[in-house]
């Protein structure tokens, strides 16, 4: 992958389908590009079936899976109206992740989840925290101008930012700031007069023992003056008014490409633009997503491994290419402690990731859960058995077994020094295959490079 | 857990073939010493925060034997002047806190007098966020003051982590932070990882077929990666040679302030300590009913634990570069209920613990018969020792932190 500066600058090819060619070839490091990003890495099966599909029919998938999704999200569903606790709620998630069809779907669930950050142990309320979710999943890749209508009438949002309480003679802001600042215009495209004319547009909702309520008397009837718009403003409005700023489409395209393609740079205003135009006309999450995904830009080294896997990646990774299931109830919680702490996000700023998912306690922390996960009897068990699915796939060695697993979690793309620093398979008294591949698996995924989706 | 994850590696590689873990160390080691990871500044301070959960009562910590108030007010919970150890012809510590009085006469522990803020609340919940965000305006803060003050000194290209929590419980609000992920762990060894000799290399066929050698992302990774592994050295090797388990007495506190010590020595960067006596939540200090027993046994443990910090610090010459300081959400009234137990309060005292310790005693003790709804008002206001201890001690812009410039105490030979 050849890094092609002067095309990448050029919007129209970045952005244009990729097309397998000589220079630049479907190959798997490529389908494991694609499936860390759209989804939570793959399986040995799923990978081979990408290099025989191509990128374009392999990312068809991938957005449209021809599994009965909407069965087996019913069925998930239906499961989790039933759980009382917030710990059951992120184990129960963390399943769906690794058990859905529709990898993608998790995937943009959690850009929302972060996006529209809530803290379960501010909102108190699980029921609640499980209706947010299922908010967000509705709309994951469906219709952003519902997702924020959504958003704006959601219980555990108001709740968490201390918007409860709407009233006439004291207008909350601390919703409109929230949805100007995080979820829309981005900062500097409003002024805080702006954010108080709106929060009048939202007086009369209340959340009244965890029911969003509106109460006519105390809701503002004067007129309202909000970026540049004057009139007798209702919160649909104000949603309306934003949504039709560039700023807001712009803003948003710039979070899914730091979480689809690169955070390791800022791409350029024309990079963005065609994207943001497009985007502001419907608002199609899927369109959009779909873009970045098929683009030249996304296959090139610009995007290649220029993203920090979160701690969920890093994880769920590791068990799907295992093809295995753990309890995710411990995960849950290994997950928290390296700062991804689900329904539990730190900051109205959601989790601010990439560089800032590592450091040298971080790391020490990674590895001891992919010690866990791998050791065969830490608190996971013996639930991943590396060498039992490299048999499975045809090796019978030692040695192909190591090969097996460079090509599953790596695709095999190292540098030599760093293959050479990896466990050696020609010696040793140890002869039980099962446990040798176990410690080749666990140092394979504290590889630097593992960490890099 | 670090006992099992050794016992995987040592028999999954064998001793023969035990190769290192953390990828390619030794080309890393040597570049991470280029980078300057062994010559940490060793003058670097270091804060240790110990939250007393559940309102302390200071009446009964620092004690006014002497004042008529005090005696009149607290008829089954006073402590005797013959049993407590006296600081001056008015004050003394509980009998149960010999080693305060030691560290106090050994100049290594202040007491700073009425502690608050204005407006203070009654209820645990609130006023320990209150504690811990150093926001009380503000009810929708969502970061501690130590998340902050970690942030302040955080950037994208850091790679040791500044701030640490250390106990059993879930870690405090103060902590939360926008940027920087601060662990949470039990003791050394969560911050370690396995370290073995990495054996001579062994050439394999196979180019890798991109060289990408400047991708910040992955620089990054093995740097902290480097980092990891030097550290994880240092902290082994600090846990290995002190085996003497006698130095620190059987208390949970004293085996988390072991742990602090232990990586204090083994100087990995951290510079703020966060810990915890009572459980976190509602009890330990909170004692509404039968107060005696349980606060004797709860300040037994802190002075205990705490003196052989002190003391542990000393011995290796460390004690000037920590400052220990405790907290708790409010002091407790001044009339004891029907129940030998006491409710909830405003001021009470914070003590600092370390080597560069101005004066024992800061401010006056407040009024016994002065009262706000019946518990002694504050003067100091308790953003100010924040504001001390960030500024003055830490070397951290206490203004960016705490959103405003609280006047810092002159409490400190810094």
């Amino acid at each position: 992958m050849a890094m092609q500066i002067e095309k990448l600058s050029d919007p129209s090819w970045a952005w244009a389908a990729y097309e397998p060619d000589a220079e630049r070839p479907w190959n798997l490091a490529q389908a494991g590009h694609l499936y860390r990003r759209a989804a939570f890495g793959a399986g040995w099966d799923q990978l081979q079936q990408a290099l025989s599909d191509g990128p374009q029919r392999s990312i068809d998938k991938l957005l449209r899976p021809q599994a009965d999704t909407v069965a087996f999200n019913r069925t998930f569903d239906e499961y989790e109206t039933s759980v009382n606790s917030v710990d059951a709620l992120r184990a129960w998630w963390l399943r769906w992740m690794i058990q859905t069809p529709h990898p993608l779907l998790e995937k943009m669930t959690l850009f929302w989840h972060s996006h529209f950050a809530t803290n379960a142990a501010e909102v108190k309320n699980a029921r609640l925290m499980q209706q947010h979710v299922r908010l967000l999943r509705s709309q994951a890749l469906g219709s952003f101008r519902t997702l924020l209508d959504g958003i704006s009438q959601d219980p555990a949002m108001l709740l968490w930012l201390g918007a409860e309480a709407n009233r006439k003679a004291r207008p909350n802001e601390n919703f409109t700031r929230a949805l100007m600042e995080n979820f829309t215009l981005g900062p500097g495209h409003y002024t805080a007069k702006d954010s108080q004319e709106a929060s009048r547009a939202f007086t009369g909702w209340f959340v009244l023992r965890s029911k969003l309520r509106y109460i006519s008397r105390e809701h503002d009837t004067n007129e309202k003056l909000i970026l540049g718009r004057k009139g007798n403003f209702a919160c649909d409005d104000v949603l309306r008014i934003i949504l039709e700023q560039p700023a807001t489409s712009r803003h948003l395209v710039r979070k899914l490409y730091r979480w689809l393609i690169s955070e390791t740079e800022q791409p350029d205003e024309a990079l963005i633009a065609p994207l943001a135009e497009s985007f502001a006309k419907d608002y199609d999450v899927l369109k959009l997503v779909e873009t970045m995904l098929r683009s030249n830009l996304f296959f090139s080294a610009a995007a290649y491994r220029r993203r920090i896997k979160s701690p969920v990646e890093f994880a769920i990774g590791i068990v799907k290419a295992l093809e295995g299931s753990v309890s995710t109830t411990q995960l849950a919680n290994d997950l928290a402690d390296l700062g991804q702490n689900l329904y539990n996000l730190p900051t109205i700023r959601g989790w601010v990731g990439g560089k800032h998912w590592i450091n040298s306690t971080a790391i020490v922390a990674r590895n001891n859960l992919a010690s866990a996960l791998l050791q065969g009897s830490d608190r996971y068990g013996k639930k991943l058995n590396p060498w039992a699915v490299a048999q499975n796939h045809g090796c019978a060695t030692l040695e192909s077994a190591r090969q097996f697993l460079l090509d599953l979690f790596l695709q095999s793309d190292l540098d030599s020094d760093v293959y050479d620093s990896l466990p050696k398979t020609n010696r040793g008294q140890d002869d039980d295959l099962g446990r040798r591949t176990r410690s080749l698996a666990y140092a394979i995924v504290t590889l630097p490079e593992f960490h890099l989706a | 857990m670090s006992y099992t994850r050794r016992d995987f590696l040592k028999a999954t590689m064998g001793a023969a073939t035990m190769l290192s873990f953390a990828s390619p160390a030794p080309n890393l080691l040597v570049r991470a010493a280029g980078t300057g990871i062994a010559r940490r500044d060793d003058s670097d301070t270091v804060l240790v925060v110990v939250q007393l959960s559940g309102g302390n009562d200071g009446l009964n910590t620092v004690v006014p034997y002497a004042d008529d108030e005090y005696a009149r007010n607290r008829p089954t919970l006073r402590l005797q002047p013959n049993d407590v150890h006296k600081i001056d012809s008015y004050l003394g510590f509980h009998p149960r806190m010999e080693a305060f009085s030691r560290l106090y006469k050994e100049g290594h522990l202040s007491i700073i007098h009425g502690v608050g803020y204005p407006n203070s609340d009654r209820s645990h919940d609130v006023a320990m966020r209150h504690w811990h965000t150093a926001e009380p305006d503000n009810p929708n803060c969502q970061t501690g003051w130590l998340g902050r003050a970690a942030d302040s000194v955080w950037h994208t290209n850091q790679k040791d982590m500044p701030a640490v929590f250390v106990g059993p419980i879930v870690q405090p609000f103060g902590m939360r932070a926008e940027h920087v992920i601060i662990p949470s762990i039990q003791s050394p060894d969560d911050l370690t990882i396995n370290l073995a000799p990495v054996e001579s290399q062994q050439k394999l066929a196979g180019e890798s077929f991109r060289a990408d050698k400047d991708n910040p992302l992955l620089n990054h990774l093995r740097d902290c990666t480097a980092n990891a592994t030097v550290n994880s050295r240092r902290i082994d090797a600090v846990t290995r040679t002190s085996s003497n388990k006698t130095d620190y007495p059987a208390f949970q506190l004293a085996e988390t302030l072991r742990t602090v010590a232990q990586l204090i020595r083994a100087d990995v960067g951290i510079r703020i300590f966060f810990t915890e006596l009572g459980g976190g939540g509602i009890g330990g200090f909170d004692n509404h009913a039968n107060q005696l027993g349980n606060h004797c046994a709860l300040l037994h443990q802190l002075s205990e634990s705490l003196a052989a910090f002190i003391h542990d610090l000393k011995k290796y010459k460390l004690l000037d570069r920590v400052l220990l300081m405790t907290i708790s959400e409010f002091g407790r009234t001044v009339k004891e209920n029907g129940r030998r137990g006491t409710g909830h309060g405003v001021a009470a005292p914070i003590f600092l613990a370390g080597g560069k310790l101005k004066s024992g005693l800061v401010g006056s003790h407040p009024s016994l018969s002065d009262l706000d709804n019946g518990a002694m008002k504050f003067h100091t206001d308790f953003r100010r020792v924040y504001a001390t201890v960030l500024d003055k001690w830490l070397g951290f812009e206490s203004r960016r932190i705490l959103d405003k410039q609280y006047e810092p105490l002159d409490i400190l030979n810094v």
